[in-house]
């Protein structure tokens, strides 16, 4: 009998070994290292003629009513903010906030490629505040190798976690009245998730570029990219949502000194959205001058 | 208390140790601490949001480990078998390495390879437990009757591939539960190797309790664990479909919420009883069945 229970346990010990052995492991798959910010690329020198790209990020149809947040798992979150709601698809009169819009690609008057540009990092940081068991702001956008400063305004402590795919991942625990956690990202990700593990609810986004053509629409769905070099672009618009958000692209050119308008529209009846973060076909063409 | 109820304590404490381990994965709250083995630096944080879970499942975990502790030590003084002896350090130190897996989760930040590794092991020690609260208990150690193999497909062997089978199966649902987060969709490959898992543990299950019911029916010793096993295989079946419905609309959900929780876990859990109850059927198979005159004359024919 014991010679068949060992055998039996061996059998089970090495299929078990097997089986650990052929499941893949996510970090070594996902390291990627598309870094576009190549500290060989020519840096963009400012030639008092750069425009701008406005428009305004709206939303068709009758948005999804946002969702109630139990945060009972935590009562300093319950006591002080117990009206939580989810903050995906925030729309007021049919505009659309929340929606990160950012150069994607494109090529400058010049010929060369947008790609091919550096961009000087600002020194000043970007701050990502945790106050009522949500994140401040919601969306939020970082040139590579900026600042990034995580503060925590509530009484009880946060994990604070992005979950990036090309960048390195990290998990650090935030008491109340604990020292800012400053970071930086070194490689260009749009969009970095956010996570609180202790509060499960608590999500935000960062995009990150290696240039400032970013911005993320306001309540009235606004948005403005200032100081744009005159080129075509590729200008993109991403909206949370699902597993992945989605994403709408369009063409524009910015004229020297001039303003491109460039309006996406999210929800029914509007052109094909497609599920994650790829470039989709021109959609519309605007045109506009100061 | 006598050493089989002992080891049987042990066993529903490793099960209340695997449900918690589930409530962990479906909270998302495996990295609630990004410490270990204390949490935020300290032995008992306050308890708040997710840190219940993760703390929690440390805790009832650390519980377990003393009472494998205990359980060798009673195995050492009271058990005159030395395999079954030899089967309580092989427990000890399962149960130390899935800590130390544990550990290793969360410091490399829930890599896929070696949460499925903890959530296996989770199991293989379950299965260990398991085996020495019936190894222990009376039924098993009282004189039994032996009772011939009816048939040329032998019900110890059928079991055996039953149990290997299920055991890839729990592999491949702990990969799978790994694999995606409450806010992430299910890789679809997986999620088809699972369901068709569940269709090949159905077949072999099934056919070992048929035969089970079939060729002995008044054997109690055999029919109850076959019984509970059908039972148990139904409701997995039942709990796997409503966890797929649920977990299908969960990355639109703010949070991972309770009807989720609850039926994916319960699924983990039914998914761990069923794989004791096989172990208990499969054990007891070996236990009493011997070859029978047709099988071993089939045999002795072919090796002439």
């Amino acid at each position: 009998m014991f010679k068949q229970t060992k055998v039996w346990l061996v059998v089970t010990v090495a299929l078990s070994l097997l089986a650990l052995g052929s499941a893949c492991s996510k970090s070594e798959s996902e390291t990627s290292t598309n870094d576009a910010s190549s500290s060989s690329a020519k840096v963009y020198a400012s030639k008092g003629d750069e425009g701008t790209v406005k428009g305004v990020v709206s939303f068709n149809g009758a948005p999804p009513a946002p969702k109630k947040i139990d945060t009972s798992a935590d009562p300093v979150c319950a006591q002080n903010n117990p009206n939580l709601t989810t903050e995906d698809t925030v729309v007021s009169d049919g505009k659309l906030a929340n929606a990160f819009v950012y150069v994607k690609e494109g090529t400058l008057a010049d010929g060369s490629k947008f790609a091919d540009t550096g961009f000087p990092t600002p020194s000043e940081a970007v701050t990502l505040d945790q106050k009522g068991c949500h994140y401040m702001p919601h969306v939020m956008g970082i040139q590579t190798n900026q600042t990034l400063r995580v503060t925590n305004s509530d009484p009880t402590q946060h994990n604070v976690h992005p979950t990036p795919k090309n960048n390195p991942e990290w998990n650090q625990t935030q008491a109340n009245g604990a020292a800012p956690i400053e970071k930086k990202f070194a490689r260009a990700e749009v969009l970095i998730p956010v996570k609180c593990n202790q509060h499960p609810w608590m999500k935000a986004y960062v995009g990150v570029l290696k240039h400032p053509y970013y911005a993320v629409s306001g309540q009235d769905g606004s948005f403005t990219l200032k100081n744009v070099p005159p080129g075509t672009y590729t200008v993109a618009a991403w909206k949370e949502g699902g597993a992945t958000g989605s994403e709408k692209t369009m063409q524009v050119t910015v004229a020297a000194n001039g303003t491109a308008q460039a309006d996406f529209a999210f929800g029914d009846a509007t052109a094909s959205t497609k599920p994650g973060l790829q470039m989709m076909p021109a959609l519309e063409i605007h045109f506009g001058r100061h | 208390m006598n050493l089989n109820r002992y080891a049987i304590l042990v066993a529903c404490a490793t099960f209340f140790l695997i449900i918690a381990g589930a409530l962990v994965t479906s909270h998302d709250a495996g990295l609630a601490t990004p410490d270990w083995p204390l949490s935020n630096g300290q032995v008992f944080p306050k308890m708040v949001g997710n840190l219940f879970w993760e703390h929690g499942h440390r805790l009832i975990a650390t519980s377990v480990g003393i009472l494998t502790i205990g359980l060798v030590i009673y195995l050492y003084r009271r058990e005159k078998r030395l395999w079954v002896r030899r089967l309580g350090l092989f427990a000890l130190f399962a149960v130390v390495v899935q800590g130390l897996l544990g550990g290793l989760t969360v410091k490399f930040m829930l890599p896929l390879s070696v949460s499925t590794a903890h959530a296996t092991l989770a199991q293989l020690f379950f299965c260990t437990t398991v085996s020495i609260a019936v190894f222990t208990s009376r039924s098993w150690l009282v004189d039994r009757p032996t009772l011939e193999e009816k048939g040329s497909l032998q019900l110890r062997h059928i079991s055996v591939v039953a149990l290997m089978i299920i055991l890839v199966q729990l592999v491949i649902g702990a990969t799978l539960r790994h694999s995606a987060r409450w806010d992430q969709d299910l890789p679809k490959e997986l999620l088809f190797i699972h369901i068709g898992g569940a269709v090949i543990v159905t077949l072999i299950l099934g056919t070992a309790i048929f035969l089970v019911l079939r060729r002995h029916p008044n054997e109690p010793f055999l029919t109850r664990p076959a019984t509970f096993a059908l039972a148990l295989l139904a409701t997995q079946l039942v709990l796997g479909l409503a966890a797929y419905m649920t977990r299908l609309a969960s990355p639109y959900d703010p949070q991972p919420l309770n009807p989720m929780v609850a039926i994916t876990v319960a699924h983990v859990a039914c998914g761990a009883l069923v794989f004791a109850t096989t172990i208990v059927l499969t054990l007891r198979t070996y236990r009493v069945l011997r070859p029978g005159r047709a099988y071993e004359f089939a045999e002795s024919a072919q090796n002439a």
